[in-house]
């Protein structure tokens, strides 16, 4: 419709009520206020286009994208395709690893870790508080980590720009980096992994109360851009608990609080927050994960307790209303016996345990296998498993 | 004694409402809706048979739709009779094109599957449900969001239904039997049933001291129900005539839409592109338009885009198809539509992701987009009128409820057709359902 006409229209209106001309004389102003604005807007982002500090902007992006991929390049293992040029990069460090040890008010303990020190240190002063115990994570230092908030905000850091702590040492949370601070109202639910994010078809959210949300990692770049993935969650009192990428055919698994394993095929997952399991009103997921077929599902009671099966000895369920394989029997569960971490471990695989006295170590996970429990000094608040591959990789 | 609600189980939208002997509480059971006491009349069930229903239905049909790959396959869907003069009599087999990816169905217009003679139920994926089966599952969720408000467990319900369901006495009790069976299988031991137009009115016929002749003019967002009534008092009670048509809110949003916002997005710009001008007359059609989001789809608009045809109008309707945005769209020209009901002027504005969209819309705009309707509105309500055997003059009253009875071209027609003096307003949208609850709580005090 030609603008004119409209605005022959909007006379009309004018002339049929009076009332209406000072409406839309506001609209009109309030509109071309905006516009102003967004001219001014748009004349700024000329005058930088033209000067060159945007293009600058643009040559940092790329390069930025460049150590991606060569990152990428060391991951596949293409070195040596000649095939596959790239362009020389002028920062490349060699990748050690590193654990983080983060809390949902999103404060963030990065420590180097080395292959003869099993004692990382301790966390003095107040160690839970309100929240949940810290999480654990191991991670390359040239890897990149998405940081998943309770409101579903993500964003993304290179590990490297988080400031290291000494190994051995003793740390109060107020000397934790705090790569994003949370926002009013929101706690961070979990940092992730996300450098082989190209090498995965999807995003899998999974939340307290055992919803599973998958997205495709196509929609990365939006999600990306607008810093918003959701909760993945479908009651409103619900929070998310984890963000995994993870490829097709892959078995996802969750363990709750008290003591099921819920298995699912990710395939099987719509393109919607779904209810995977019916959990008890006391109950709620503790930790999630990708599980190998050959990998051992252990899981950590708070008095250290470890409790292993064969991954592929748990069935994939297809229902919602499933309620999962109790590992913990009912006799134990009323003497007060809960899970505090699981994982799905693989040959060579560590595991850091973190204890109620603050106190980090590293344990091989065949060892704690073949003991069945952790000698801690306390009780044992949270486990994170250290990938053997993760360890060869930092080594080489 | 029980908790007893009133369900208000409409073609296009229903809601639930308590009385608690004082006053009305309208359950907001769709939290998620621009009105949280009004929930769509919509179900969808997936390929793993999970139902959802109300705005999360709609959101989750969106969702699975929007950007997935289809796939078509032949399936054989049964035999037809074919009966031809020259070649006589054979049975042939009939094959449809399934699409195998499909990842769920979204139903709609359950009510209106009720009284249909010749349907009994659909094939879901791999499971047949009946129209009672259908039915029940929606009042089941429905109970579960009202049972999830209060708080306790609801044990029986007093639902409307219209003056006639059919015509035909036999399919009007088969409606009504079908209703009350599904009720109870959703877990309702206790059901039992009001007129829509008696329980719209019910607040009116409390305040009227002698018997009246009285038009309730129910004008909703999917339908609009017409009954001429005797009213006041049980025992005066009578309905002489009951009438309706298709047209309500909805289609007052489609117009706007086709009339000012498809331009927006390209329309009148792209002749020569056939594919994109399918997908922008999509837009009004809030069923067909993630159906537009296939791949394939995306491709074309993408080529477009560089090739500078309508570049901004088509990157705003890459932004409304792919980026879940059409429901705040939708929702936004309803809000304009609502608020030409009180001012005489509004913006319908939508800036996200590259939509840049700003109308300036008036009333009188608004009037002239949707004038033909009120032709059609006016002789459904004279011949619903003549229907019932009284003159104009012998109406004492009108009572309007209903969302779209707020459009000032409506009252108007009703004023010059009754005078203004006649026309009552009732609480436009929960009049209905509020006269279930109240009916419903005096029904529940003798249980």
């Amino acid at each position: 419709m030609a603008f004119n006409k409209k605005i022959d229209e909007w006379m009309e209106e004018a002339e049929e009520r009076p009332t209406s001309a000072i409406a839309i004389v506001k609209l009109v102003a309030n509109r071309l206020r905006e516009l102003t604005e967004r001219n001014e807007e748009l004349l700024a982002e000329n005058i930088a286009l033209e000067n060159g500090t945007r293009v600058d902007e643009y040559r940092k992006q790329i390069a930025h994208l460049e150590y991606q991929l060569d990152l990428l390049k060391r991951r596949l293992a293409v070195d040596d395709v000649s095939s596959i040029e790239l362009p020389a990069i002028a920062i490349v460090e060699d990748a050690t690893l590193r654990i983080l040890i983060y809390n949902a008010r999103g404060r963030v303990f990065h420590v180097e870790l080395n292959e003869d020190v099993k004692e990382v240190g301790q966390i003095i002063g107040n160690l839970v508080g309100d929240d949940e115990p810290p999480r654990l994570l191991a991670v390359p230092s040239n890897d990149e980590i998405s940081l998943l908030f309770t409101t579903g905000r993500i964003e993304t850091h290179p590990v490297s720009n988080i400031p290291t702590l000494e190994l051995g040492g003793k740390w109060d949370w107020d000397q934790g980096a705090l790569p994003n601070e949370p926002h009013a109202g929101e706690l961070l639910a979990c940092i992730a992994p996300f450098s082989h994010l190209p090498l995965s078809d999807f995003f899998l959210q999974i939340s307290r109360r055992g919803c599973a949300n998958k997205n495709m990692t196509s929609m990365a770049q939006s999600i990306l851009n607008n810093h918003y993935i959701g909760k993945g969650a479908l009651q409103k009192s619900d929070q998310p608990l984890d963000l995994m990428l993870c490829r097709e055919k892959d078995i996802a698994i969750f363990v709750t609080y008290e003591g099921k394993v819920i298995a699912f095929d990710v395939d099987d997952l719509s393109y919607t927050i779904e209810e995977r399991s019916r959990l008890s009103a006391t109950d709620y997921v503790i930790a999630s994960f990708i599980a190998q077929p050959e990998s051992q599902l252990l899981c950590v009671t708070q008095t250290g307790k470890v409790i292993h099966r064969e991954s592929k000895s748990i069935d994939t369920s297809k229902s919602s209303t499933a309620k999962g394989k109790a590992l913990i029997p009912p006799s134990r569960l009323e003497k007060g016996v809960r899970f505090v971490g699981a994982a799905a471990v693989q040959d060579g695989d560590q595991v850091a345990v973190l204890d109620a006295t603050g106190r980090l170590r590293i344990l091989e996970a065949e060892t704690m296998i073949g003991a069945g429990s952790i000698e801690a000094d306390g009780l044992v608040l949270s486990i994170g498993r250290i990938p053997a591959d993760s360890l060869k990789r930092a080594e080489g | 004694m029980s908790l007893k609600v009133g369900i208000d189980f409409g073609t296009s939208n229903s809601g639930v409402a308590v009385h608690d002997g004082q006053r009305v509480k309208l359950l907001p059971v769709d939290p998620k809706n621009v009105l949280p006491e009004v929930i769509k009349s919509v179900l969808y069930i997936t390929k793993d048979y999970r139902t959802y229903l109300g705005q999360e239905a709609v959101e989750n049909y969106y969702r699975d739709n929007v950007n997935r790959q289809r796939r078509f396959v032949k399936q054989w869907a049964g035999e037809i009779d074919v009966y031809g003069a020259e070649f006589g009599h054979y049975v042939d087999d009939v094959y449809v094109y399934v699409d195998e990816l499909k990842p769920g169905r979204l139903l709609q217009y359950l009510k209106t599957t009720l009284r249909k003679d010749n349907y009994n139920g659909t094939q879901i994926f791999e499971r047949y449900y009946s129209v009672g089966e259908l039915t029940r599952t929606y009042l089941s969720l429905l109970k579960e969001r009202a049972e999830d408000v209060l708080g306790e467990t609801i044990n029986a319900v007093t639902l409307g239904r219209p003056v006639k369901f059919s015509d035909k006495p036999e399919l009007d009790h088969k409606a009504q039997e079908t209703l009350s069976e599904a009720a109870h299988e959703a877990g309702f031991k206790d059901v039992d049933f009001e007129l829509e137009p008696v329980a719209a009115a019910l607040y009116y016929e409390q305040s009227i001291t002698k018997p009246e002749n009285v038009v309730i003019f129910d004008f909703g967002g999917g339908t609009l129900d017409i009954a001429v009534m005797r009213l006041g008092g049980g025992k005066n009670r009578k309905v002489y005539a009951s009438g309706g048509v298709d047209i309500a809110g909805s289609d007052f949003d489609r117009t706007i839409i086709k009339k000012r916002m498809l331009s927006h997005f390209g329309y009148g710009n792209v002749k020569h592109y056939p594919e994109i001008t399918l997908m922008i007359n999509a837009i009004s059609d809030w069923m067909a338009l993630p159906e537009m989001g296939t791949p394939i789809n995306k491709n074309i608009l993408k080529k477009a885009i560089l090739a500078k045809v309508v570049p901004v109008r088509l990157k705003a309707l890459e932004g409304l198809i792919y980026n879940d945005l059409a429901f705040t769209f939708y929702n936004r020209v309803e809000a304009g539509k609502i608020a030409l009901s009180s001012e005489g002027a509004t913006v319908i504005s939508l800036e996200d992701k590259g939509i840049a969209l700003w109308e300036l819309y008036t009333r009188s705009q608004f009037e002239s987009d949707i004038h033909h309707y009120v032709t059609d509105v006016e002789k459904v309500l004279l011949d619903t009128i003549a229907k019932s055997g009284l003159d104009v003059e012998e109406i004492d009253a009108v009572v309007k409820t209903g969302g779209s009875s707020n459009i000032p071209l409506f009252t108007g027609m009703l004023a010059k057709i009754f005078g203004a003096e006649k026309v009552k307003e009732s609480n436009s949208f929960s009049s209905v359902v509020a006269g279930l609850a109240i009916k419903a709580f005096g029904s529940n005090s003798v249980v």
